[in-house]
């Protein structure tokens, strides 16, 4: 029988009325990968966060190695041995990486109040070296590096002291493959090391591939830990849910004849360093995705549309002529758009739901010469709307902050349906989002093509391209390098074939 | 050697070397520009002494407001504790106390002051401009209770500090003082990690609050440099109210923007110091052209606004607050 490392106790954990983690308990052996898995909203960052200090806990406990912790912080959970890899970026600008990776455990290099930064770097460089990331300097400023190489530089920061758990928060949906590839080569040494990783992720093939174990949980509760070797993808969709997920995930539809109305044209779409003559027609009532590697330029093409690009030339134009070189004139022209980075981009996260959903539609809302807004009707309309995507939350008054990231994405989505966008560019959609919230959006794109709205669909998730697409345009090296028609035979190698 | 500047490589390098060189352009344009409209009353090699030498009284308070202004906080009690801490330093200087009373009185009120805008700031909660606002018109009263409505001169012989060499000294030892605040001790590094992302800095064990009190310290402190240098340089200060000393906050404010503009190029604490020197250059350019004072601020201010947002180079479609 397996040692135990991490024994979970009766945790809970309440915001307000929302009990966020009731009387939760499990074991984390050791030397193993331990998969931690639920919607959005199911309670598993809020448990990873009291192990890791980021929230007190209200009642339970964590027993380590049979000793009682209760990080403050994450400092102190470093010192006893727990640490983790958040989704976003957890490093900070204007430091240099090897101030980025011995953050809060300066002491080490200083003495008599001195910081040997010369120390430092040396530890730093011999960190990269070790771990094979010998293209980064320690002394460089964080900002040189990309999103990619900032997260590897966040495994250095999170495992570089042998700590007993490692916790990985969602991080793989943020990574290429070859990242992603990265972070599994290390969850594999921590496990050879007889260490531990509690592994949270919404894609359950790569859950049920690199965990031992999986521990499933919905709305707070724990519901049950299984050995990943003995179940199926269905069997945890059913746990994670609570009943079986039906069939129709995807659109199941093939052969539909999509409208030869062309309601956008791109024309010699151009963004320096980013894309290059980029030209493709959207008609009515489709779906056209946009694939390729994470930095093959697709994210940029939806920003491009929606007049979000800076230095673009080249056209967009609508059917009737219009061009469309900024986002009011996007939004005046019925164009919605949701960015990949949801956090940063789409939302306004210490505002309500209320405000987030009501904002691109205040000028329809306003009444009078004097265009005054009444809270009652914008209450109403966010109400409406945010009832309609059934966004789980207290109210609409509620800070999107405080909602799990399938619900903010709900409330983005939310927004524009109540605006009655004619096209939507949705930049991966349903990144970092739970199963459920997935299959309800993409029944909304399906519905919305039914109602012959456009959608582009933009995805580094090959099987929801050919799941929900009409067209596929792979991208590469900024260009569109190949289409790809909607077919039942149509499979991931068709994709990756043209994506590298 | 500073991580920031000089590191170990070359692109570290030869980005500060570019960040001099753009300081170094904008001093030569600053001063040509000025020696060709009044070649005779102004930029001989002794006037640039003389301008730099008052461009060091700025510089030693802005390195240590640069803490603050990193953080994301403001403080708008710089003239009145500089006025504060000049009345104590004189009146503890010629009341028998000498260089002693000079220096411990001006260090210690400008940590006072600091201390007081820390503990205000981090107990109530509200935004660093409205506390130093606030905290401006108390310290104007007192030093204008202090001074008795009269006009405080330093005794002839004990203006050290306001001549080659003792300010020079005096300049370099506390630039030395905030480059190794900024680069050898975890207070730079704090600093940095607060004013990128207080909630990450947070989790990461940093006491947010405690670095923050304690860049208001050292800011204060660094603003009772300026003060022995302001006092010895000037011999003489009178209290002002009713905000009066807001003026004196607009020179070592602008100091801390060139820092944060050339931040990227590694050398902030260098570029305050050499931005300030432009800042006199452009001050003393107007007074030898016989400019109306409203003329010289509005073109001082113009003309600081587009060098700042020329160097800046913000990425389109960034965000700027």
């Amino acid at each position: 029988m397996s040692e135990i490392r991490l024994q979970v106790q009766h945790l809970c954990k309440s915001f307000g009325i929302t009990k966020a983690v009731q009387d939760v308990s499990f074991n984390v052996n050791k030397g193993e990968v331990h998969a931690l898995i639920g919607e959005n909203g199911s309670g598993k960052s809020t448990l990873t966060n009291m192990l890791t200090g980021i929230y007190t806990i209200d009642s339970g406990k964590f027993i380590l190695d049979g000793k009682e912790v209760h990080p403050r912080n994450q400092v102190e959970a470093n010192n006893e041995g727990i640490s983790i890899i958040v989704q976003e970026l957890g490093t900070l600008s204007g430091l240099t990486v090897a101030e980025n990776i011995f953050l809060g455990h300066e002491e080490q290099f200083i003495s008599h109040g001195i910081k040997n930064t010369r120390a430092m770097n040396r530890r730093a460089n011999e960190l990269l070296k070790q771990y094979d990331f010998s293209h980064i300097r320690a002394e460089d400023q964080i900002d040189d590096y990309n999103f990619e190489d900032r997260k590897f530089i966040e495994i250095i920061k999170a495992t570089y002291f042998s700590p007993k758990i490692v916790v990985i928060d969602e991080t793989t949906t943020a990574l290429s493959q070859e990242g992603r590839e990265e972070l599994y080569k290390h969850m594999d040494r921590i496990r050879a090391e007889g260490n531990s990783v509690i592994f949270i992720s919404h894609d359950l093939a790569e859950v049920l591939e690199r965990s031992d174990t999986v521990t499933i949980m919905r709305d707070g509760v724990y519901i049950d830990t299984v050995k990943s070797s003995d179940v199926t993808e269905d069997d945890l969709k059913r746990l994670m849910v609570g009943r079986a997920v039906t069939g129709n995930y995807y659109r199941t539809d093939y052969g539909e004849k999509v409208s030869d109305e062309v309601v956008l044209s791109a024309k010699g779409v151009s963004v320096p360093g980013l894309i290059e003559d980029v030209s493709f027609d959207l008609h009515k009532g489709e779906i056209l995705g946009f694939g390729g590697l994470s930095e093959s330029g697709m994210h940029e093409v939806g920003k491009a549309v929606f007049g979000a690009s800076y230095d673009r030339t080249g056209e967009v134009v609508l059917a009737d002529g219009t061009e469309i070189d900024s986002i009011p004139t996007a939004i005046d022209h019925s164009i919605a758009y949701t960015s990949k980075d949801r956090d940063n981009e789409s939302l306004v996260l210490n505002q309500s739901i209320e405000d987030n959903i009501t904002l691109p539609s205040l000028r329809d809302l306003a009444k009078g010469p004097l265009q005054f807004l009444r809270d009652s009707a914008l209450s109403a309309f966010a109400e409406k709307y945010a009832t309609q995507m059934s966004v789980k939350m207290q109210g609409i008054e509620q800070f999107v902050s405080d909602l799990s990231g399938g619900n903010k994405q709900k409330v983005v989505l939310a927004r524009w349906i109540g605006k009655d966008s004619d096209i939507l560019v949705l930049d991966s959609p349903t990144r970092g989002i739970d199963i459920k919230v997935k299959q309800d959006i993409y029944q909304l794109m399906d519905r919305m093509r039914k109602q012959n709205k456009s959608v582009i669909m933009i995805s580094e998730e090959l099987m929801e391209l050919i799941g929900m697409c009409d067209r596929i345009l792979i991208m590469k090296d900024g260009k569109i390098n190949g289409e790809l028609t909607r077919s039942q035979e149509l499979d991931e190698n068709a994709l990756i074939a043209k994506m590298v | 050697m500073d991580v920031r500047t000089q590191s170990t490589g070359k692109k570290k390098i030869s980005s500060a070397i570019k960040g001099y060189l753009i300081l170094c352009a904008m001093i030569f344009v600053s001063w040509l520009v000025f020696k060709i409209l009044t070649p005779d009353n102004f930029g001989t090699f002794d006037n640039m002494l003389s301008y730099f030498q008052a461009s060091l009284i700025a510089s030693a308070g802005a390195v240590g407001f640069y803490l603050v202004i990193v953080m994301g906080m403001f403080d708008f009690s710089i003239g009145a504790c500089i006025i504060l801490s000049c009345i104590i330093g004189c009146k503890l200087a010629a009341a028998g106390m000498g260089y002693a009373g000079l220096v411990l009185g001006c260090l210690v009120t400008g940590g006072i002051v600091g201390i007081l805008n820390g503990f205000f700031y981090i107990k109530l909660r509200i935004p660093s401009m409205i506390i130093t606002t606030g905290l401006a018109l108390v310290y104007e009263a007192v030093a204008n209770i202090l001074a008795n409505g009269e006009g405080q001169t330093l005794p002839a012989d004990l203006r050290l500090f306001g001549q080659m060499p003792g300010n020079i000294i005096l300049a370099l030892l506390t630039f030395f003082a905030a480059y190794a605040i900024l680069n050898y001790t975890k207070i730079g590094t704090y600093t940095y990690a607060i004013g990128s992302n207080e909630f990450i800095a947070k989790n990461m064990g940093i006491n947010v609050d405690r670095y923050k009190f304690l860049a208001f310290v050292i800011s204060g402190v660094f603003f009772g440099i300026m003060s022995i240098l302001t006092i010895s340089y000037g011999s003489s200060i009178v209290a002002v109210t009713g905000m009066g000393s807001m003026s004196r906050n607009f020179i070592p404010t602008m100091g801390c923007f060139f820092g944060l503009a050339f931040k990227k190029y590694g050398i902030p604490i260098q570029s305050i110091v050499l931005g300030e020197f432009m800042v006199n250059i452009i001050f003393y350019g107007f007074v030898a052209l016989g400019a109306p004072t409203a003329i010289q601020d509005v073109i001082t201010g113009l003309a600081l606004l587009i060098i700042v947002a020329l160097t800046t180079k913000t990425a389109k479609g960034a965000i700027v607050k």
